[in-house]
């Protein structure tokens, strides 16, 4: 038998363990997932649940219901890898024989000079704990400035803090309180956000709904007392409420098993995404260091290729698959309108796509049901 | 003949291959390690640096010591200012 560990069970770890269950007879594939999570989560939608009552709980689908017949799923935590030894140890101690490895951990939120659960006026939408104390906050707002911004670049769904900002926009004016807001839009870079071609057409659209954008502006701190935002370059932006994303990091496992670089992320060939120095070890999803962004999508596109290169390697060929970094995903603009996404690592975001229409908001609306019933199980 | 800057160099960052966001990124982590005085070295192939990184120096008020251009790529020689 062919022993592969997938360790992490969000979207990536599961679409690759259930890929690689379809060809688990042909190829004799004995394949463990550990996830100490009894559930997935589908995160895309939280754009939309920070403005309305429905119940979180529809975001989530329990583990059984995910998992393919052929893929072992041992609910814990795995705390080391040793790839001399080609073993993974469990948090009981346990340890795991491996042939082939495939990191899927994801990316964890640091909490480090304040807890937003204790903070009335600082938030964030990246959870769904965060996102009900938003929600429970932008309900009872009357006016004031809300300021947004991300915290560290890379950070999950480039896109998101903007569609956020666009959502937030279309909820004031629903509630006809957009003229006694004012919305900032702070970032580190010139436009904002990372996909160029489409932040240009993002910052003409803000320009135009009246939303600020404050370019080359990289968080330092909060000043909580006196409710300003403190940028690296030295800006004091005074907000009423501030919506901050986590600073992301990678995790404690990739960091402690020799693995990840500064930030905890693993330095993954782009092409065969085969871990750096580690032919036998693969990386999806956002615990690469991929230079593209932290999507879905991504491991979406980028599972066949992992599949392909185990089957080849087990064949005793060259892991000569390569993923050319193809990425689509939606940017909402509206309750009604999306943007649509389309770029790789030769091109860049298709100008088709760049014009906010119904049609990608109805994909938008569509793909918590794609995601959980095939994408996930790997069904395509 | 390539300009040579006679610059004392405390931190050096080659980001040649990376894409967007990544030079800029790894230049403003480095500002954050370095002491005020220090320079900074940054090779980026990466185009859009040629005008993003002069305007980031700007802004954060440090001073752009050189900007020279190489084969394939640009080198940046930074001073942090404050
Ligand atoms: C608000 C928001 C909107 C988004 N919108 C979009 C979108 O529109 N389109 C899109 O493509 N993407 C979007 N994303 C991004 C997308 O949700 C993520 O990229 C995707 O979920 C990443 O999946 P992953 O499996 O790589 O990581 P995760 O989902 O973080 O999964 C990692 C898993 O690893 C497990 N794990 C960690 N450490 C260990 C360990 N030591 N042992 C065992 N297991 C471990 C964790 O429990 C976790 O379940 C959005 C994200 C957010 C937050």
């Amino acid at each position: 038998m062919n022993k592969i560990i997938v360790i992490g069970g969000g979207f990536s770890g599961l679409t690759i363990a259930n890929k690689l269950a379809k060809k688990a007879r042909k190829y004799k594939l004995d394949i463990t997932l550990i996830e100490p999570k009894d559930h997935n989560f589908y995160e895309p939608d939280l754009i939309f649940y920070a403005f309305n009552n429905k119940k979180l709980s529809k975001l989530y689908k329990p583990m059984h219901k995910l998992v393919r017949k052929r893929v072992n799923h041992i609910g814990m935590r795995a705390k080391k890898v040793e790839t001399e030894k080609k073993k993974v140890i469990l948090e009981d101690g346990t340890e795991l024989d491996y042939d082939y490895l495939v990191l899927a951990t994801g990316v964890k939120y640091i909490e480090k000079d304040f807890k937003y659960s204790e903070q009335k006026h600082i938030h964030h939408f990246y959870s769904p704990p965060a996102t009900e104390k938003f929600r429970q906050m932008i309900k009872r707002f009357k006016g004031g400035t809300i300021v947004i911004s991300p915290s560290t670049v890379p950070y999950k769904c480039p896109p998101a803090p903007v569609e956020f900002t666009f959502m937030l926009d279309s909820y004031l004016k629903k509630r006809k309180l957009r003229d006694k807001a004012t919305i900032k839009f702070l970032y580190p870079l010139s436009v904002p956000f990372t996909v160029k071609e489409a932040a240009v057409v993002v910052a003409e659209m803000y320009k135009k709904r009246g939303i600020e954008f404050v370019p080359y502006c990289n968080y330092e701190k909060v000043d909580i007392e006196n409710k300003k935002f403190i940028s690296f370059e030295g800006e004091e932006i005074e907000y009423d409420e501030l919506v901050l994303l986590p600073i992301h990091e990678g995790q404690d496992i990739i960091k402690e098993s020799g693995l990840g670089d500064k930030e905890g992320y693993v330095p993954t060939d782009k092409f065969t995404l085969q871990v750096k120095g580690h032919p036998n070890i693969y990386a999806i999803g956002d615990c690469t260091d991929l230079p593209t962004s932290k999507a879905g999508a991504v491991s979406h596109y980028s599972a066949p290729t992992i599949v392909k290169n185990i089957i080849n390697q087990i064949k005793g060929k060259e892991a000569s698959a390569k993923y050319n970094g193809k990425t689509i995903c939606f940017l909402v603009t509206s309750y009604q309108k999306a943007m649509m996404l389309d770029f790789s690592y030769n091109h860049p975001s298709r100008k088709y796509g760049l014009i906010p229409m119904r049609i990608y908001m109805l994909f938008k609306r569509l793909f918590r049901f794609l995601y959980f019933h095939i994408l996930i199980k790997g069904i395509i | 003949m390539k300009k040579m800057s006679k610059e004392k160099i405390s931190i050096s960052i080659d980001a040649r291959g990376s894409h967007c966001p990544g030079p800029m990124m790894e230049l403003i982590k480095a500002i954050r390690q370095a002491e005020v005085g220090e320079i900074v070295e940054l090779l980026s192939s990466e185009e859009g640096s040629l005008s993003d990184i002069p305007a980031w120096i700007e802004k954060a008020k440090h001073e752009l010591v050189d900007m020279i251009k190489e084969d394939g790529y640009n080198r940046f020689l930074v001073r942090k200012t404050r």
